[in-house]
C-alpha cells in the first residue's frame, strides 16, 4: 500500500467520520427554535413536529402543516400558552419511519422543545409515537388512527379524531334501517390494501351483511397500483345496487367513478373512505356533474356548526385564502391538535408532559373543532363524531348523518346517474 | 364471468397500448445507447403535465396539444443526453448512467413539484369517459384512440427505421457502435436524436396515461418506472415490437387475474410470469440473444 | 539524475506505508468504540445507527454486485425479509428485550435461504436482465407481505415497546450495528484478497474468459450472493428492531435499494472504502439536505444537481478518482525531484502510472493492493 493510498483514505475517512458527526451536531435549521430552558416568561414555547413535507404524504402532510400553524396564529392572538408565544418548529420527514424517528429525537434530545405534535399517517405515527415515550413527551396527534397505532397500548397518544375503524358505521347503520323496498339487495365493495381503507370497509360490510345485503363484489387491491380499470369494469358488470369504495386518496376514487360512469352503471347508493372528502380537488377530478349522492366518511367539514370550528374556518380564510369547501379536513385534525393541548396546558398550568399526559387521561371532556373529546388509556377518542357527508347540487358537500345531529339535511337517496 | 373475461381482455390489449406508448421509447433509448434510462417514469409525467397545462390554460384539445408537447419533449430529450449522458465514459457507464439519469428524475421531479404543488390532477375531454357499446359492455374513447396512437406512433418508428437513411444509422448503432463509427455513421448524433426521440414518444404517453389513470402528480414518476423496466425486458431490450407485445401481455394478464382470481394478486403474477420468461428465454421475448460479454 | 539521495527517503516512506495503514484503521476502530460514551447526545447516537445500518448495507451489497458486477435493486428483499423474520418470531416466542439481539443471527439464514432460488434463477441472465429480475422478485415480496395475513397485512409486525433509558437507549443498537458494518468490510477485504474475490473479479471483468478459465461462474456468483443476502438480511432485523416497526412499504422499500447502489457508486462501485465513503457522505449529506431546504422539493432538486456535479467530475466515484488523482500528483512530484520517471520504490506492482482514458479503467488493477 502506498503511501499516498494510505494517507488518502485515512483522510477521507477521519473527513466523512467528522462530516458525520457534524452534520448531526448541527443544531440550527428547519425553522429555527431556540432552546427555551429560560425561564423567563417571554420565552416562547417551542412546539416541534415531524411533516411528510415532500414524498407520498406531500398533500396531506402540507394541509397539516396549515392546521398546525393556524392554531399557533390563533393561539398567539389570544396571548399563547401561559402567556408565551408559541413557536413552531417543523422537520421534514419525507414520509420515511427511519427518518420520522431521527426527526423527534432531534426535536427532543437535541433542540429540547416543549412539546411535540405528531405527524401525519398512521405508518409515521408509530416509530415517532416511541420515541416520544421514551422521553416521556404526551404525543397528541390527529392522523394515525389506525388499529395498529392502539395495539401498542402506548402510554402518551393521544388522538382527537375519530378512530378509524367505526367512520363508515353510521352510513351502515342508515343503509341498514331503510326499509326493505329502498334498501339495496347487493352490494359491492373494491378496498385499497390500506390501514385506513379496510377497517372501514369492512365494519362497514359486517353491518350491511347483517342487515340482509348480499355481498356480490369483495376484492383487495394492491396499495401501490396505478391501474384499476380492469376491477372498476368488473364491479361494474357485478351490477351490485350499492358501492362501498375503500379508497384512499382522490385518484382511486375518481378512477372508480370514472370507470363506473363510461360503463353507464349507477349504483343507487355509494359511498367512498377517502377522496371524496378532498373539496374542490374532487370536484375538479370528477366534474360537478358527477359528484351529487356520492358520501364519505369525515370528522370534520367546513360547515360544521361548532361555533370553535366556524371561528377557525374564518381565520383560515383570512389567512390563506379561497373557499370554505377548499379546506381539507387534515387541517382541523391538526388544528384539534393543538387545541387539547392548549387545554391540557392551560389547565396544568404548566408545560410538563407527564402533568399533560395525566390531565388527558384523566376522562375530562374537550371542545375542539372537531366537536368533543375524551381519551380513552390507549389514546382513542371515545366521543368522537361520526359523520357522514354527502355532496349534492353538485357543488354543495353537507352534512347528513348522524341525522339527528345538528345541521344534517335530508339524504339524497337514490343517487342521481352519472352526468345528470 | 364471459362477459367480464372478455371485458377484461379487451380492456386490457387497449390499455396496454396506453403503456406500449411509455416503453417504446424506453426500449429504443436502451437499444441504441445501451442505457438505462430511470428517468423515463418522470418523464411521462412531464409530458402529462405539458398537455395538462395546454388543456387547462389555453383550452387547447389533447390530442392537439401533443403537436406542441411532443417536439418540446424532443427538445428535453435531447438537452439532457447531450448535457448529462455523453459525457459519461468508460466501462462503468451504463451504471454512471443510472445514477445521471436518477439524478436528472429527482430535478425533474423537484421542479414539477416546485411549479405544480403535490395535488393531483387529471386530463379531461369527452371522450375520457365515454365511449362506444360493445358485447355488452363499454369501451372508452379514450383507451381506443390512446391505442390507435400507439399503433401510429410504432408503425412511423419502424418506417424510420426501416426505409430512412437516419434509420439505417441507428440500427448500426444499435448492432455495434465501433463498426457503425468506422462506416463514418457520426454515432453521437445517432445518440443524442435517439434520446430525443424517445423522449419524445413518452409525450404522447404521458398524455394518454394522464387521461387514463384518475390522476396524478410528481410522485406518481417511481410506480410507473419498474413497470416499464419490466415491460421492455419481457419484451427483449431494443425490441419495439416487444415492448408493445410485453405491455399489451401485462395489462392483459392483471386483467384477467383481477376478474379470476383477485387484484391484490395480479401484478405478483405478473411479475412471477416475467421471472419465468426469463428464466427459460433470458432476452426476453423479442430479444436478440447476446454475446454474454455485457 | 543519480538515484541514491532518493533511497533513504524511499526507505523511510516505506517503513511509514507500512505503518501507516494498520494504525489508521485502528485509530478509526478505536474513535468508533468510544463515540457513543463520548458523545452522549441521542441525536448524534440515532444518527450513527442510522448511518452505520446503511454502511453494513452497502458494503454488503457491494460484496456482491460490486466484485461481480451484477447490480443488484432487489437487496430489500432481503433487507425486508430479515426484517419481519425478527419481527414474527419476537411476536411468536414473545422475546423481550435484549435477547431480540439473538435472533439477528436467524434473520441472517433466512434471508440466505431466500438467496438461494433467488440467485438460481436470477443469476442466469446478463446484466442488464439481471437487475430488473432483482426488481421484479422485490415487487413480489412486497406484494406478499401485504397480502398474506401471517405477515399483518397492511398493519405489519411493531415491536413491543420497551421502558429502557432515553439516554442512552441508541447505545447498544450502536454497537451492534458496528460489529455489523466492521464485520461485513472485514469480510469484504478477506475476500477481496482470496482467490474467491479473484475468481469474482475475474468474472466481473470477463466472464466467458473467467469461464474458460476454469472458474465456475455459477457457484461462485451464489456464493457471493447467499453471504451478501444473509448480511442484508441481519442489517434489517436490527433496522426493524431499531424503528419499532415493519410495513410492507418500509420494509420493503424501492428507495432503499436505490440508496444503497447510489452510495456505491459515488464512493465507487466495486472498490473496497468507495461504498464505504459513500455512505459515510451521503446519509450525513441528505439529513443535512432535509434540514437545510424546508422546503423539500428544492432539496430534492439541490441533491440531484450534487449526484450530477459527481458524476460528470468524478465519472468512476470518489476512491477511484481520488486514487488517480493521488498517483499523478506523486509521479508528478517525483518526476519534479529528478528522479526515475516511475514514483519511488513503494509503488506495488500494478498500479498504473498514468490514469488511463482505457474501458478497463483504474479499478481493474489484477491483484495487489486494496481496492
Amino acid at each position: 500500500m502506498t503511501p499516498h493510498r494510505t494517507r488518502f483514505l485515512t483522510i477521507s475517512a477521519v473527513t466523512a467520520a467528522v462530516a458525520m458527526a457534524a452534520a448531526g451536531c448541527s443544531s440550527s435549521g428547519g425553522g429555527g427554535s431556540s432552546n427555551s430552558s429560560g425561564k423567563s416568561s417571554s420565552a416562547p414555547v417551542v412546539i416541534g413536529a415531524s411533516l411528510s413535507l415532500t414524498g407520498d404524504f406531500s398533500a396531506d402532510g402540507q394541509a397539516f402543516r396549515r392546521g398546525y400553524e393556524l392554531w399557533a396564529s390563533e393561539i398567539n392572538k389570544s396571548g399563547g400558552l401561559l402567556g408565551r408565544k408559541v413557536q413552531l418548529t417543523f422537520q421534514n420527514d419525507a414520509s420515511d419511519p427511519t427518518t420520522v424517528a431521527t426527526n423527534y429525537t432531534k426535536l427532543i434530545a437535541q433542540q429540547k422543545v416543549n412539546l411535540v405534535f405528531g405527524p401525519f399517517s398512521t405508518l409515521l405515527t408509530v416509530p415517532a409515537a416511541k420515541v416520544a415515550a421514551r422521553y416521556g413527551y404526551a404525543f397528541p396527534e390527529g392522523a394515525g388512527g389506525g388499529p395498529a397505532v392502539y395495539q401498542l397500548k402506548l402510554p402518551n397518544i393521544f388522538n382527537p379524531s375519530p378512530p378509524i375503524a367505526d367512520q363508515l358505521v353510521p352510513f351502515a347503520d342508515w343503509v341498514a334501517s331503510l326499509p326493505a323496498t329502498e334498501r339495496p339487495k347487493t352490494a359491492a365493495y373494491p378496498q385499497v390494501n390500506d390501514p385506513f381503507a379496510d377497517p372501514m370497509t369492512e365494519a362497514a360490510q359486517a353491518v350491511l351483511q347483517k342487515a340482509g345485503v348480499r355481498t356480490v363484489y369483495s376484492k383487495v387491491y394492491p396499495a401501490e397500483n396505478p391501474d384499476y380499470k380492469a376491477g372498476a369494469d368488473a364491479v361494474a358488470a357485478s351490477g351490485a345496487q350499492m358501492v362501498v369504495l375503500g379508497s384512499v386518496d382522490v385518484p382511486t376514487a375518481t378512477a372508480f367513478i370514472q370507470a363506473f360512469e363510461q360503463q353507464h352503471y349507477n349504483p343507487k347508493i355509494f359511498a367512498a373512505s377517502a377522496g371524496p372528502d378532498q373539496g374542490a380537488d374532487f370536484v375538479k377530478a370528477v366534474g360537478a356533474k358527477n359528484t351529487t349522492g356520492i358520501m364519505v366518511p369525515n370528522g370534520w367539514y367546513a360547515g360544521l356548526p361548532n361555533p370553535l370550528s366556524q371561528a377557525m374556518v374564518k381565520a383560515y380564510l383570512a389567512k390563506y385564502h379561497g373557499t370554505a369547501a377548499d379546506i381539507n379536513a387534515d387541517v382541523a385534525e391538526g388544528y384539534s391538535v393543538g387545541e387539547i393541548t392548549a387545554a391540557a396546558v392551560k389547565a396544568t398550568h404548566s408545560l410538563d408532559n407527564k402533568k399533560i399526559i395525566s390531565y388527558l387521561h384523566s376522562g375530562v371532556t374537550l371542545q375542539t373543532v372537531q366537536g368533543p373529546v375524551k381519551f380513552n388509556s390507549v389514546g382513542e377518542n371515545v366521543v368522537a363524531q361520526k359523520f357522514i357527508f354527502q355532496w349534492q347540487q353538485g357543488t354543495k358537500f353537507v352534512q347528513v348523518l348522524p341525522s339527528s345531529a345538528a345541521g344534517s339535511v335530508p339524504i339524497v337517496n337514490p343517487k342521481p346517474a352519472w352526468g345528470s | 364471468m364471459g362477459r367480464e373475461l372478455t371485458e377484461a381482455i379487451i380492456d386490457g390489449i387497449l390499455g396496454g397500448g396506453v403503456y406500449a406508448l411509455m416503453a417504446v421509447g424506453l426500449t429504443l433509448i436502451f437499444g441504441v445507447l445501451d442505457i438505462i434510462n430511470i428517468a423515463q417514469g418522470i418523464l411521462v409525467v412531464l409530458g402529462a403535465y405539458l398537455s395538462y397545462v395546454l388543456a387547462v390554460h389555453l383550452h387547447i384539445d389533447l390530442f392537439v396539444g401533443l403537436l406542441v408537447t411532443v417536439p418540446a419533449m424532443f427538445l428535453v430529450g435531447i438537452t439532457i443526453q447531450w448535457a448529462f449522458i455523453r459525457p459519461l465514459r468508460g466501462r462503468e457507464r451504463t451504471s454512471m448512467s443510472l445514477l445521471a439519469t436518477y439524478a436528472v428524475a429527482i430535478i425533474i421531479e423537484g421542479v414539477l413539484y416546485i411549479i405544480f404543488g403535490a395535488n393531483y390532477v387529471n386530463l379531461n375531454s369527452w371522450y375520457v369517459t365515454t365511449g362506444p357499446r360493445v358485447f355488452g359492455f363499454y369501451l372508452d374513447y379514450i383507451y381506443i384512440y390512446g391505442f390507435l396512437l400507439a399503433v401510429v406512433l410504432v408503425a412511423a418508428i419502424y418506417v424510420t427505421l426501416y426505409r430512412t437513411q437516419f434509420g439505417r444509422s441507428i440500427r448500426a448503432t444499435m448492432q455495434d457502435h465501433t463498426a457503425a463509427r468506422l462506416v463514418g455513421i457520426n454515432v453521437n448524433r445517432v445518440q443524442m436524436l435517439t434520446f430525443g426521440i424517445g423522449v419524445a414518444v413518452t409525450a404522447a404517453g404521458g398524455m394518454v396515461f394522464g387521461a387514463t389513470g384518475g390522476g396524478f402528480n410528481p410522485n406518481t414518476g417511481y410506480d410507473l418506472i419498474s413497470r416499464l423496466l419490466a415491460i421492455i425486458i419481457l419484451g427483449g431490450l431494443g425490441s419495439i415490437a416487444g415492448a408493445m407485445i410485453a405491455a399489451i401481455f401485462m395489462i392483459t394478464l392483471e386483467g384477467v387475474v383481477d376478474v379470476l382470481w383477485s387484484p391484490s394478486w395480479s401484478v405478483v403474477v405478473f411479475y412471477i410470469a416475467l421471472v419465468l420468461v426469463l428464466a427459460f428465454r433470458p432476452q426476453g421475448l423479442l430479444g436478440r440473444k447476446e454475446v454474454r460479454a455485457q | 539524475m543519480s538515484p541514491p539521495p532518493a533511497a533513504p527517503r524511499a526507505i523511510r516512506s516505506a517503513r511509514v506505508a507500512r505503518l501507516a495503514r494498520p494504525g489508521a484503521l485502528l485509530a478509526l476502530l478505536v474513535i468508533a468504540a468510544v463515540f457513543p460514551l463520548v458523545v452522549t447526545n441521542a441525536l448524534d447516537t440515532q444518527f450513527a445507527v442510522d448511518t452505520l445500518i446503511y454502511v453494513a448495507a452497502v458494503a454488503a451489497w457491494n460484496l456482491f454486485s460490486g466484485y461481480s458486477g451484477y447490480i443488484s435493486l432487489g437487496h430489500a428483499v432481503f433487507f425486508g425479509s430479515g426484517a419481519y423474520t425478527v419481527g414474527l418470531l419476537t411476536e411468536h416466542w414473545k422475546v423481550a428485550g435484549g435477547t431480540i439481539f439473538w435472533l439477528l443471527p436467524l434473520a441472517g439464514l433466512v434471508a440466505a435461504a431466500i438467496a438461494v432460488p433467488f440467485g438460481l434463477i436470477a443469476l442466469r441472465v446478463r446484466r442488464h436482465t439481471f437487475v430488473v429480475i432483482t426488481i421484479a422478485i422485490f415487487f413480489i415480496f412486497q406484494l406478499l407481505a401485504y397480502n398474506l395475513s401471517f405477515t399483518g397485512g397492511n398493519q405489519g409486525i411493531s415491536s413491543p415497546f420497551f421502558l429502557w433509558s432515553a439516554q442512552n437507549y441508541n447505545n447498544p443498537f450502536y454497537y451492534v450495528a458496528l460489529i455489523l458494518a466492521v464485520g461485513t468490510i472485514a469480510l469484504s477485504w478477506l475476500i477481496r484478497h482470496s482467490r474467491f474475490g479473484l475468481q469474482l473479479l475475474a468474472i466481473r471483468d470477463d466472464e466467458d474468459r473467467a469461464r474458460g478459465l476454469g472458474v465456475r461462474a455459477m457457484r461462485v456468483k451464489l456464493a457471493a450472493f447467499v453471504i451478501s443476502g444473509g448480511i442484508t438480511g441481519m442489517v434489517g432485523g436490527l433496522w426493524w428492531f431499531f424503528i419499532g416497526q415493519a410495513l410492507p412499504e418500509t420494509a420493503f422499500n424501492p428507495i432503499f435499494d436505490v440508496t444503497v447502489a447510489l452510495m456505491a457508486f459515488l464512493g465507487g462501485f466495486g472498490t473496497l472504502a468507495g461504498p464505504v465513503l459513500g455512505a459515510l457522505i451521503l446519509e450525513p449529506l441528505q439529513q443535512w439536505v432535509a434540514i437545510t431546504f424546508t422546503n423539500g422539493y428544492t432539496g430534492e432538486i439541490a441533491l440531484g444537481v450534487l449526484f450530477l456535479l459527481v458524476i460528470l467530475v468524478l465519472p468512476r466515484g470518489i476512491v477511484p478518482t481520488g486514487r488517480e488523482l493521488a498517483t499523478s500528483w506523486q509521479a508528478r512530484r517525483t518526476r519534479r525531484r529528478g528522479g526515475p520517471g516511475a514514483p519511488s520504490g513503494a509503488a506495488p506492482p500494478g498500479s498504473p502510472a498514468v490514469p488511463s482514458p482505457s474501458p478497463s479503467g483504474a479499478s481493474s488493477a489484477s491483484g495487489g493492493g486494496v481496492q
